[in-house]
C-alpha cells in the first residue's frame, strides 16, 4: 500500500510540474522563426479568427510534422520499471513535457546526488542536494485551455464548427518555511507551520461555434494586379472575424485546500510532536450526477491589418466565455485531536457561473521583398510568451533564425532552414527551450514538411 | 508515532525520483532521557574482578514508513563516551545493543558495537569508534521503533573501582536506496 502510495503520490508531484511545458512547436519553420506567428506561418491553433478571411499567400498554408525524435526515443529512453536501478521518475516527467517528436540535441543535466537527513530530537535539517532544482521559487502554476480537435466545415465566408473544451489550472504553492526548508535547507524548527496551499480548476464542454470572417476594408495599391495576397501587395486591408459559441458543459470542479504541519516546542517529542491541520472545500457538478450539465456562451473574435505590407493583428480567443452550473459544495476537514476527517454538504444545487480565461494573441509582421520580420505577444491566464523571428528567402531556399521568451520567463534562441520542392517544402530547425521538470536550458532539432 | 514525521514520509519518495540514496543520520543520543546518558558506577569492591552493569535500555522512535519504500544499503554507527573514574582501575567494555520494539530487552541481541576502555584512578578517560556495515542496526532504525541498550563490563585490576560513566556521542548513519 505504501508503495502504492508513493509511485502515486511521485508521479503526482513530477505530473503537477508537467504544465511548465507550454506547447512543443512541431512546424519548424515557425520554431526557426522563435516561435512566431503570423497569418501565414504557424496559425494553426487558430489564434486570430480574422485571418480564415485572408487570401493565402506565398507564405505557406500549413505544415505536417516530421516525428523524427520517436527514432531517437525508441534507441533510449527512459526506463519505466520503478525496480529498475536507473528509473528516474524526473526522466519519465521530461518525456511527458517533451514528448520524443523533436530529437533532443542536449537536455538539462539528470536530477541525481544523494538526498542527507539529519536528524536530532529537536533538529531535523533535509538536504535535497539535485532534487532542489525542481522546486520552484514561485508558485507552481499550470494549466491552460485546450480546444482539442474537433470537426467544422466552411461556407464561403462562414464556418460551423464543434469541438471539446477543456480548461485546466492548478496552483500548488508551498509556504515560505517549507519552502526554504527543501529548497535550501534550512533547519526545520519548533512551533513552526509548513503548509501547503492548493487552487485547482478544470471544467470540460463541448463547444458549438458559428463564424464569419470577411474583409471589411479595402484600399487597392498597384502591384494587386499581380498578386491577391495583402501582405506583400501593398494594399490597405482590414480582416475581421467573430464567431460566438454555445458551450455545453460536461463537468466542473473546483478544489480549494490548504495543509499544514505546525511542529511542536521539540520537534520529536512525544508521540504526536505535530499537529496537523486541513481543510479544503470542493465544487463540482458533472453530465449524468449531481448537477448535470453546464450551459454557456462564449466568442472567438479577431482583427488583422494590413498596411503597405505590414500586418498587425489581434485576436482574443474564448473572449466573454462562461458556463453557469448547479454545483455541488463540500467541506472537508481534518480534526487533528480526533485523527478523522469530517466532510458537510455546504450546498446543494448552488448556482455557480465558471469562465474560460481569454487568451489574446497580438501579432506584428513586415515583409521586406522575399524576407519576413515578425514578432508576437500571447497572453493567457497563466502566463505570457513573446516571440521575435525573421525569414530571408534565397531562391528556393530559407533562412531563419529567432528569440523567444518562454512560460519559465527564459530567453530562448532559434534558426534553422527550409528548401521548397514546388507546393511542398522541407524545413529544419534548432531551437532552445526549457520545457523539462529542471526548468533548465535544452536544445532541439524539429523537422517538418511545409504546405505552400 | 504514526504522525511523527509527514514531511519526512516525502523524503524516499524523492529518493524514489532518480538512482540516487538516502542519507540517514541520527542523532540518537538526542532522543535519549538525559539522565540515562550518564550513569554513576560502583564502588566495586574487591573480590569483583568482574563486574557488568546495565546503563540503560530505552525505547526510541525513528521514522515511521521510511523502511516501507525503501531498503538499506548500509548502515553505521559513531560512539562516544567519556569515564570520569574516581578511583580504581580497570579494562573493560562499552556493549551496544539495538533491538526491535516488540523484544523484551535489547540485552538479548548481539552488541552492535564493542568499545574497549582502559580506567585509571583520578583520571577522565575518553573513548569513541566507528562502526560500519552493522546489518542489525540497518534493519531496527528503518522501522518506527527501537530498543536501544548499553553495557559496561569491568575487568578490575585496583579496587574499589567508582566513577561515572557519560554517553557523548551516540550517532547512526543508514544509507538507504529506493524501493518502490
Amino acid at each position: 500500500m505504501m508503495k502504492a502510495t508513493s509511485i502515486a503520490v511521485l508521479i503526482a508531484l513530477c505530473g503537477l510540474q508537467a504544465g511548465t511545458a507550454a506547447g512543443q512547436a512541431l512546424d519548424a519553420r515557425r520554431l526557426g522563426m522563435g516561435g512566431v506567428l503570423t497569418s501565414d506561418v504557424g496559425d494553426h491553433a487558430g489564434s486570430n479568427i480574422a485571418f480564415r478571411a485572408v487570401p493565402k499567400g506565398t507564405g505557406g498554408s500549413g505544415s505536417i510534422p516530421l516525428p523524427l525524435g520517436l527514432i531517437q526515443y525508441l534507441s533510449d529512453h527512459p526506463s519505466y520499471d520503478s525496480k529498475d536501478s536507473t528509473f528516474n521518475i524526473y526522466e519519465i516527467a521530461n518525456v511527458i513535457l517533451n514528448p520524443p517528436l523533436t530529437i533532443q540535441l542536449s537536455k538539462p543535466s539528470e536530477v541525481s546526488g544523494d538526498i542527507s537527513v539529519y536528524l536530532a530530537q529537536d533538529s531535523l535539517r533535509v538536504d535535497l542536494a539535485d532534487v532542489k532544482r525542481v522546486i520552484p521559487k514561485n508558485s507552481m502554476m499550470q494549466g491552460g485551455v485546450y480546444h482539442i480537435g474537433g470537426i467544422g466545415k466552411s461556407f464561403g465566408k462562414m464556418f460551423l464548427q464543434v469541438g471539446p473544451l477543456v480548461h485546466v489550472k492548478n496552483a500548488l504553492t508551498l509556504s515560505d518555511q517549507l519552502r526554504d526548508a527543501l529548497r535550501d535547507a534550512v533547519p526545520f524548527t519548533g512551533n513552526t507551520r509548513y503548509g501547503v496551499t492548493d487552487e485547482g480548476r478544470a471544467q470540460a464542454a463541448i463547444s458549438f461555434q458559428a463564424g464569419y470572417a470577411l474583409r471589411a476594408l479595402h484600399k487597392a495599391s498597384t502591384q494587386e494586379g499581380d498578386s491577391p495576397d495583402p501582405r506583400r501587395n501593398g494594399s490597405t486591408a482590414l480582416y475581421l472575424g467573430a464567431a460566438p459559441k454555445y458551450l455545453l458543459g460536461i463537468a466542473y470542479g473546483d478544489v480549494h485546500s490548504t495543509g499544514g504541519v505546525t511542529t511542536g516546542d521539540t520537534l520529536f517529542a512525544g508521540s504526536n510532536p505535530v499537529t496537523l491541520d486541513m481543510d479544503t472545500e470542493t465544487r463540482y457538478a458533472v453530465v449524468g450526477g449531481e448537477g448535470g450539465t453546464g450551459t454557456g456562451f462564449g466568442s472567438d473574435v479577431g482583427a488583422v491589418l494590413y498596411y503597405r505590407n505590414f500586418e498587425l493583428g489581434v485576436g482574443l480567443n474564448d473572449f466573454g466565455s462562461q458556463i453557469k452550473w448547479s454545483t455541488t459544495v463540500r467541506r472537508h476537514i481534518y480534526d487533528n485531536a480526533t485523527n478523522q476527517f469530517t466532510t458537510s454538504v455546504v450546498a446543494r444545487d448552488e448556482e455557480f457561473t465558471s469562465r474560460i480565461p481569454v487568451t489574446t494573441t497580438v501579432n506584428v509582421a513586415k515583409r521586406i521583398g522575399r524576407t519576413t520580420l515578425a514578432a508576437d505577444i500571447v497572453d493567457g491566464e497563466l502566463r505570457t510568451t513573446m516571440h521575435a523571428g525573421a525569414e530571408l528567402w534565397f531562391g528556393m531556399f530559407a533562412l531563419r533564425s529567432g528569440v523567444y521568451r518562454d512560460q519559465n520567463k527564459m530567453m530562448q534562441f532559434a534558426g534553422g532552414g527550409g528548401y521548397r520542392f514546388g507546393k511542398i517544402g522541407v524545413d529544419l530547425a534548432i531551437a532552445s527551450n526549457s520545457r523539462n521538470i529542471e526548468r533548465e536550458r535544452g536544445a532541439e532539432l524539429s523537422a517538418s514538411l511545409s504546405l505552400y | 508515532m504514526r504522525r511523527l514525521i509527514p514531511i519526512a514520509l516525502l523524503l524516499p519518495l524523492l529518493v524514489g525520483c532518480g538512482n540516487r540514496n538516502l542519507i540517514l543520520t541520527v542523532d540518537i543520543l538526542s532522543f535519549m532521557d538525559p539522565a540515562t546518558r550518564s550513569v554513576d558506577y560502583g564502588p566495586i569492591p574487591p573480590g569483583f574482578p568482574n563486574d557488568t552493569i546495565e546503563v540503560f535500555s530505552d525505547s526510541l522512535n525513528l521514522l515511521q514508513g521510511v523502511g516501507d519504500v525503501t531498503r538499506v544499503a548500509s548502515a553505521s554507527l559513531d560512539i562516544a563516551a567519556s569515564f570520569d573514574n574516581t578511583s580504581g582501575a580497570a579494562t573493560g567494555d562499552v556493549l551496544i545493543y539495538f533491538a526491535a520494539a516488540d523484544s523484551a530487552t535489547p540485552f538479548t541481541t548481539t552488541p552492535v558495537a564493542d568499545v574497549p576502555f582502559q580506567l585509571l584512578p583520578g583520571q577522565i578517560t575518553n573513548v569513541s569508534t566507528h562502526i560500519d556495515a552493522s546489518p542489525a542496526l540497518a534493519e531496527v532504525l528503518t522501522h518506527d521503533r527501537a530498543l536501544v541498550g548499553l553495557r559496561l563490563i569491568f575487568n578490575g585490576t585496583s579496587f574499589p573501582i567508582q566513577g561515572t560513566e557519560t554517553l557523548t556521542k551516540l550517532t547512526a548513519t543508514v544509507v538507504m536506496k529506493k524501493d518502490l
